[in-house]
């Protein structure tokens, strides 16, 4: 029931975005979306969705994939453009349909238009982030660029960790609900029925084992690394070290480029 | 139906009983079909387990045991065949699922990691409350359950799930089934990460609830000697198929076959077999200890009589 694959997935591939360093394919992200909020006007968002584009070819994913992302933020998408389509306000523009207290303007549907775009390239942009980086690097990446924060007290390493274990876990865990729910429903559990209450009432033979489960896992987590003599982070050193290349340089220029291009064309006239 | 099961040459195969409560017509089920990590678990199964029937059902990792049995209580629909169980045909969109479910009981494994209540007795009468019952039934059944299973329902009952040890919380979870009194009970392999004491108790438990109740049974396990000792049938699964499918005597005599599908032979016919490439002349059909001791002595005893024998070691 929860099968299959996940939107946003890591897609192992040898492309030139999966060979690229997490730390600037991390970067290069936040640098995105700062821009995609700076944008103001159409043609920057079609120099960032020319820049989205090229990096999916660059990355050699199935376009299917990136597509079947998208998927479960549409009927977001479409509510935004709506919303924005006839309660954006726009008294004074060009009437182009007008129905008792809907009036549909030819500035509505524009604004509308223009958040529906922002979105679809914000998402696209973030899960290509994810589908060409494994957890592993991305945990990795993130703790080398909380490192320097540790001087005021950031946690890098236990982040890192906890995001790693967490990541590691979410398959287990869905297996386990799984297993719970077929073990319950055995034993006459009615899931799909009922109204809201009686349904919210339903997951606690649910919840409780996954829970119980949960927090026995993450004893005997605890013991196995401890056994292995995990202390934190200090003095740990690594398998695969991170290492900026000259790809690394080249995606930073363009990144830096393509976004500032954006922002001087996008700017609102 | 299994074309072996009617052929009047084998007459040491079961006969396909016409009471079948659980039948499945040529069952396949995949997981995933039409993804890249389709994967086939169960192919062409066709089963038919007949009312007050000890079958046992066993195979390697992976064979499709745990997938078979989830058809037998419609928590899996088969991608193609049909599966009727007490009459209803699971595969038709509308079929009683229900009706099934209180039909057939099914223990998964480690079934206490679906304990939730506060205390065993509510636990317990988790099942028979789903199925509508009043207060005063349920609390009959879940006294009757615990006892079935060995715990007082005086002591245990009250008691939280979580502060009991793992034997008596697998029987907690064996009588949250057994209190729905289902007619047929499944066990995926009731004894899975118990000790030798807890594995004797589930499973002298399991064979006195047949002898008291009448009920049928299927046993999924990994343990031949178990199942040697208890099932009166084995159905034997080798990468989602049937690969053998006989009343237990006949199945360990087998024993070359089920080497190849990487199954253990029971340890007593495991011995004999032995004995018998050893050149001691024992019939290899003996289940049980006591049977193979006196197989072995009446052997040697003709053997003696007969003229000395070397391999005496036994």
């Amino acid at each position: 029931m929860f099968r299959g694959l996940v939107a946003g997935q890591y897609v192992p591939r040898r492309s030139f975005v999966h060979g690229l360093d997490p730390r600037t394919k991390i970067l290069a992200s936040l640098a995105l979306i700062t821009v995609i909020f700076l944008v103001g006007d159409f043609p920057g968002y079609g120099v960032l969705a020319a820049l989205v584009i090229a990096s999916i070819a660059a990355s050699w994913l199935p376009i299917l994939a990136v597509l079947r992302g998208l998927r479960p933020i549409l009927f977001l998408v479409v509510l935004t453009f709506l919303l924005q389509v006839f309660l954006g306000g726009h008294d004074d523009g060009t009437v182009l349909w007008g129905g008792g207290p809907f009036v549909v303007t030819r500035e509505g549907v524009r604004e509308g238009a223009f958040v529906a775009v922002r979105l679809l390239i914000l998402v696209t942009s973030t899960s290509l982030l994810t589908l060409t980086t494994s957890p592993m690097d991305l945990t990795e990446g993130l703790e080398r660029l909380l490192r320097p924060f540790r001087r005021v007290g950031v946690p890098a390493h236990e982040l890192a960790m906890m995001m790693t274990i967490a990541l590691r876990f979410v398959p287990t865990l869905i297996d386990e609900t799984e297993k719970i729910m077929k073990a319950q429903m055995a034993r006459g559990a009615e899931l799909q029925s009922g109204n809201l209450f009686q349904r919210a009432r339903a997951m606690i033979p649910i919840l409780v084992p996954l829970f119980v489960s949960a927090f026995r896992r993450a004893d005997e987590l605890a013991l196995a690394m401890e056994a292995r003599c995990y202390r934190g982070g200090e003095g740990r050193t690594r398998m695969r070290q991170l290492r900026f290349g000259a790809g690394d340089l080249f995606a930073a220029f363009t990144v830096t480029a393509v976004g500032a291009l954006a922002v001087w064309w996008g700017r609102v006239s | 139906m299994s074309p072996r099961a009617a052929s009047p040459d084998h007459p040491e195969i079961a006969p396909a009983n016409a009471d079948a409560v659980i039948a499945c017509e040529d069952v396949s089920h995949v997981y995933q079909a039409g993804t890249p990590l389709e994967s086939v678990a169960v192919q062409g199964v066709s089963l038919r387990i007949g009312r007050g029937e000890f079958v046992g059902i066993v195979g390697p990792t992976g064979s499709g045991k745990s997938t078979l049995v989830q058809h037998f209580n419609g928590l899996l629909r088969p991608t193609s065949g049909r599966v009727i169980v007490a009459g209803e045909s699971l595969d038709r969109r509308g079929a009683d699922v229900r009706k099934v479910r209180r039909t057939v009981g099914l223990l998964f494994q480690y079934p206490e990691h679906q304990l939730f209540e506060e205390t065993v007795a509510r636990d317990v009468a988790f099942g028979p409350r789903n199925l509508g019952l009043d207060e005063e039934d349920v609390e009959e059944r879940v006294t009757w359950a615990l006892r079935l299973v060995g715990l007082d329902p005086e002591r245990f009952g009250p008691r939280s799930p979580f502060s009991l040890s793992g034997g008596e919380m697998r029987r907690v979870a064996i009588a949250g089934v057994l209190a729905m009194k289902p007619a047929v009970l499944v066990l995926d392999e009731p004894t899975a990460g118990l000790d030798p004491v807890g594995r004797r108790e589930i499973l002298d438990r399991v064979q006195s609830l047949r002898a008291e109740q009448k009920i049928t049974i299927v046993l999924v396990a990994h343990s031949m000697d178990d199942v040697a000792r208890l099932c009166e049938r084995i159905v034997v699964l080798h990468q989602g198929r049937v690969a053998l499918d006989a009343p237990t005597r006949a199945a360990f005599s087998a024993a070359d076959r089920l080497r190849e599908i990487g199954l253990d032979v029971p340890r007593v016919s495991d011995l004999l077999w032995r004995l018998r490439a050893g050149g001691l002349p024992v019939r290899t059909d003996r289940l049980t200890v006591a049977e193979a001791v006196d197989e072995i002595a009446r052997t040697m005893r003709a053997g003696a009589s007969g003229g000395r024998r070397e391999r005496g070691d036994a």
